[in-house]
Order: C-alpha cells, then structure tokens, then sequence
C-alpha cells in the first residue's frame, strides 16, 4: 500500500500563446495509506487531468508526482505500478473477460500458475465465474464494469485510480457498485483516487473529497467538513442538494453588535456567525443552506420574506422556491426552501407571500469579491 | 384463410420481394464470370454459335489445353508477386499508418498527401522511368522488380485505408494496455493490431486483386523469366485469331487463388468494408 503526493502540480495545454489552455494550477496534495480520496468538480475543472498526470498518460509541465516517497514523474504508465478503470472502462473486443485479466500478469511476466491463480481469485473476489469466457459484448452493464475493475486490481497495484467509473451504469446498478467498490476499497485497503462530478457519490464514498474548480483545488476535507464549513462560495454551492442559497448583503452597525442588510431586511449577525474581521459596509454575500431556512405562512413584522415562486413536491417534503423582498424585482435573489409536507407552510402555492425563519448557526458570509468565506 | 397462414403467405411475400431483385443484382454482376466459366466449357463451336448456348455439351479441352502449355508458371509467378508485395506493403503500411494515426508530426498532412498522390500517378508517366531505372541496375525481367514497383502503389493506398481504422480505435483502450504494463511495441501488438484485422484484410485482398490484376507495368518490365498471367493472355492471341476458350480457361485459374483468399477472410471483409465500426 502506498501514500501519494502531489506538489505544485501544472498542466498546460497547447504551450503556445493564447491558444494555451491552463488545465491544472498548482495542485498540493496528500493521500495517506489506504485512503480513498474523491476528486469532486465540475467538468472542466481539471480533475479528470489530474489524474491523468498521476497515471502517465499526461505529462506534468511542471510539479513533483510522489508515490511512496519516490517521484515517479519520468516513469512510463506501466511502470509506476498504478492501476486505472476508465469511464468507457476501455475493454478489448478482441478479449475474453479471462483475457483482461491475464492482460496485465502477462505484461509483468507472471509465470502461468501463479496467473491462474490470480485470475480465479480475482473471478471469485467480483463473482465474475461464469462469464471468464465472455466477450465484452456479451456482457452486461455491470458485468463490463466489474472485468474493468478486475483487469486493474488484478496486479495488486500501490494505487488504484478510477475516472466517473459509474456514470455509464443506470442508477439502481450505480448505488449497488458504489457500496460494492467501498467494500472492496476497504477490504483490500488499497489507495484510491477517484474522479467524479456526482456529489453525492464523492460524499457517500469518500474518505477525504477534493473539490476542484478552473484547476485549482478548493478544499479538502471529509463530507461533513465540506457540508459545514465550505472555505469558499464555490464549494458552497457545489456541496448540497438543493445547493446553497446566496443573496447579496451588507454589514451594519446594530444597536447590539453588526447587522446584516440583505433584500431589504434586516438580520443581526450573532456571535454564533463569527463576524471576525467584518467591519461595517462590507459587502458581503449571504449563504445559507435550505435546511437552515424555515417558512412561516403568515410573516410576522420585520421578518424576513419573499412570494414563492415554484413548488415542487418530493413526497413527504416540497421544495419551495422563494424570490427574496416583500415585492421582490425581476433580478431578487430566489432562496429554495425545504418545506414539510404537514408544516406551517405546507400548503404554500406560488405568488403567496411567506416569512422566513433563518437558524442564526446556519448563516455563512463570503466576501463579495474574492468569494472567499469571511464569517 | 386463418391468421397464421396470412402471416406465412405475408413473409413469403416479403421474401420472394426481397430475395428476387437482390438475385437479379447479383447475376447482373456474377455474370461476366459466369459467361467465363461457361466459355472455358466450351467446344469452339459453341462458343461462336449465335444465339448464345447456355446448354452445351462440356469438355475439358481448353483446361488440357492451357495445362499442357507454360501458361501455369506465369500463373505461379502472379501469385508469388502479388503476395509478396501484399505482405510487404501491408507491414510497412500498417506501421506508417499506426505512426500517421498516433503521433503528430511535422508536416503531417503534406505527407499524407504526398503518399497518396503516388495513387494518383497514372502508370503510363512512371512506366518508362522504371523501365530505365530497373534496367541500369539489372532488374528487368525479374519478380524482384515487380515486387517493388507493385510494392510501392500499394503501399499509399493501405497506409490510406489503415489509418481510418487506427483512428477508430478508441485512445482509452491503449491508454488501458499501458497502464497494464505494456510499452508502446505491446499496445501496437496487443491492442491495435488486433482490432484493426478487418482493414489488414481488406487491404491485403485490395493489393492482391491490383496486383495479379496489373498488366502494364508487367508487360513492359517482362520479356520471359518473370512474364505474369495477365501479360501470358496475350499468348492465346493466334495469328488464326483469338482463342476463347482458352483465354477463359486461363482466366478462370488466374481468378481462383485470389477467390479462394477472399472467401477465407471474408469475415473480415465485410466488417473491413463497412470501414471500422468496431464492435
């Protein structure tokens, strides 16, 4: 088992003028043993990227590639001793499930007996014997996916690296795979970097997530730590469904401390908000995520309001989405809302006007400009 | 009627529209070899009688005929030719084109072009260059020489062909045999070699048929020792006329090798044909 790091990793694209295209910026990282760590972006972010520098499908243009201690820039894919499943999971036509998994062992000269042994052990390991002589257009969904998994732990590599390995499967596979591949993870204890742009599954399998955004890493933390604490108003609205809810705001000074103007109301910054280095007429943004939002049918002096704009229902709860104001703009902020069904506000309907109750420990307050997390 | 002789009648129906002008497509064009192969049977007498016999007494007199003559050796040396230039050209197309598909290069596109345009080149324009340039260095009137000259048309065309199926071939699946271990000989040999046999075959059946097809250049590069069937027809051209019968006999042995080859990889043929779609 091994530990990765990565050091002022760069990637540059096209190298000539403006045609270059900065895919991966200054990206430190660290992995521990046996750690299963999730890159978690959008597309375009540089996560797929980056780990291609790590396989040696893609050299670095500048930065340090360690696993277990040893740069392993220089090396040749097959000789850094890490495995990888693609997202199309790259099976030969050409090869039987068996075939795959031989695949590798014979390109490190595994002697015969020891092959075998590997292959059943591996066939067994994923259930997979009874289709060793497939092809792969014989099998089905999961099963091309499982010779995928198997062709690269097969070898017993130091890292095990997986790109969206389960977006091609329907979603009832997808959740199944997923608690298998943790199982597996876990079981084998093998250091694992995985690509994803599904939150939920970075949250559900990771042991550390990297949030990644135009080639930059964001944050890093475990799913909790993202979900409270996000360090930015990136990470902020990419962590949750439904995402955050932002508004544009501004720092007062209150009678008991500072206060928050935001849509034309008011709210006081309580000491739970950590205000830190705010000082009055900052111009801040306002997060605040839909659970920490409660609605109240008739709105009460002073509180907090807007007109529900959409209701949609998602069996016991309905999202409500509401444009912030007493008589909100064309361009007023729109908060989603969770709503129990049997609550205050559960039979809310679009146009009426309805008070907002916000959890003082639920506000988070980005700098309006840097959209880096002030409070 | 009951319902489920409507359905036999309905599919025989669709059948018969089906097979019917499919058939007739297919005699429009086997029909020149067939008129071969049933010249070659023929007595001379038959071959002549108008209107033309489709029911005639057979013989075997033509094959005897053309057995018994020199003719075989022309056919032996149009075969050795034209598999000879076929693997060559397929190995080093094969190759360039893998090259051409994978790895950018300087110039690229010129060069592609460049190689085709050897393809474009009638041989009428080459003919006696290569008859100078082969006879300075001593190799009219050798297989040798029609090897190379057969090598080098066919290369431009396979290397053309081959390059559309490396392109086919999907990036992750050598990005995959790397990451197994293997070094870029081992991700040509294990991976894209494999997944490229349709076009190797296509190709290889391309250059044959070209190659044991080729008359001018063999005519002008030949006196004796390396003539080819095609140059050897000319033989049956008598001063008492043309001789049928036996053109249509030595034909037909000239067109068996190379039928006999396609059918064997026409497996991958019709994949080859539709030009990739792997899988």
């Amino acid at each position: 088992m091994a530990t990765l790091r990565l050091d002022k990793l760069n990637l540059v694209y096209g190298g000539k003028g403006n045609a270059a295209t900065h895919a991966v910026r200054d990206v430190d990282l660290a992995v521990g043993d046996g750690e299963f760590c999730v890159f978690l972006g959008p597309s375009g972010c540089g996560k797929t990227s980056t780990l291609r520098m790590i396989a040696g499908l893609e050299s670095p243009t500048s930065g340090e590639i360690r696993l277990d201690g040893r740069v392993i820039n220089r090396l040749y894919p097959g000789e850094r001793d890490i495995a990888m499943v693609f997202q199309s999971y790259a099976l030969y036509p050409h090869l039987t499930v068996r075939g795959h998994f031989e695949l590798p062992l014979n390109a490190h000269k595994v002697p015969k007996s020891e092959r075998e042994r590997r292959v059943a052990e591996i066939a067994d390991l994923l259930q997979m014997e009874d289709v060793l002589d497939a092809r792969p257009r014989q099998l089905s969904g999961g099963q091309a996916q499982r010779t995928a998994i198997g062709r690269a732990l097969i070898r017993q590599p130091k890292l095990f690296l997986l790109d969206e390995p389960l977006t091609n499967l329907d979603a009832r596979l997808r959740l199944e795979t997923r608690a298998a591949l943790k199982r597996l993870q876990s079981e084998l204890g093998i250091t694992t970097v995985y690509v994803t742009h599904d939150q939920e599954e970075a949250l559900s399998l990771a042991d550390s997530i990297v949030v990644m955004h135009d080639g930059r890493v964001q944050q890093v933390a475990d799913s909790r730590a993202l979900y409270a604490d996000p360090v930015n108003r990136f990470v902020a609205g990419f962590i949750g469904t439904p995402p955050m809810n932002f508004a544009p705001a501004v720092v007062q000074p209150g009678t008991t401390g500072l206060k928050l103007e935001v849509a034309g109301f008011v709210l006081p910054l309580t000491t739970e908000a950590r205000p830190g280095v705010l000082g009055t007429g900052a111009a801040v943004t306002l997060g605040v995520r839909p659970g920490d939002v409660g609605l109240d049918g008739a709105p009460a002096d002073g509180m907090p309001r807007g007109r529900v704009v959409v209701v949609e229902p998602l069996g016991d709860e309905r999202i409500v989405s509401v444009a912030l104001g007493a008589a909100p703009t064309a361009d007023a902020p729109i908060w989603k809302v969770r709503a129990p069904k049997h609550g205050p506000a559960g039979g809310v309907a679009p146009g009426d006007l309805v008070g907002l109750t916000i959890r003082p420990r639920g506000l988070r307050l980005f700098d309006a400009a840097s959209e880096e997390r002030v409070a | 009627m009951n319902a489920s002789s409507a359905t036999v009648s309905r599919t025989l129906v669709g059948r018969v529209l089906w097979y019917l002008p499919v058939g007739l497509i297919v005699l429009f064009f086997a029909f020149p070899l067939i008129w071969m192969v049933m010249t070659a049977l023929k007595q001379p007498v038959d071959v002549f009688s108008s209107p033309p016999k489709f029911v005639f007494a057979p013989t075997l007199d033509n094959y005897k005929r053309v057995l018994s003559s020199d003719y075989m050796g022309t056919v032996g040396n149009s075969i050795v030719v034209a598999v000879v230039s076929a693997a060559f050209s397929i190995v080093l197309g094969t190759l360039t084109a893998y090259g051409f598909s994978r790895y950018t290069l300087r110039g690229q596109d010129n060069l592609l072009f460049w190689i085709l345009s050897l393809r474009m080149l009638p041989v009428i324009a080459v003919i006696f260059p290569y008859f100078l340039l082969f006879q300075r260095i001593g190799l009219t009137d050798t297989l040798l020489a029609l090897m190379l000259v057969y090598s080098i048309f066919n290369i431009s065309f396979t290397v053309w062909l081959l390059k559309g199926f490396f392109d086919e071939v999907p990036r992750e699946m050598e990005e995959a045999a790397k990451m197994d271990g293997y070094g870029p000989w081992g991700v040509f040999q294990r991976v894209a070699l494999p997944l490229v046999v349709p076009g190797i075959a296509t190709a290889a059946v391309f250059n044959i048929v070209q190659s044991v097809n080729e008359f001018l250049l063999a005519f002008v590069l030949t006196q004796r020792e390396a003539t080819t069937a095609p140059v050897a027809l000319l033989n049956f051209l008598t001063p008492l006329g043309l001789d049928w019968g036996g053109i249509s006999a030595a034909s037909t042995m000239l067109v068996l090798p190379v039928a006999v080859f396609a059918v064997l990889v026409r497996k991958h043929l019709i994949r080859g044909m539709s030009f990739g779609q792997l899988e």
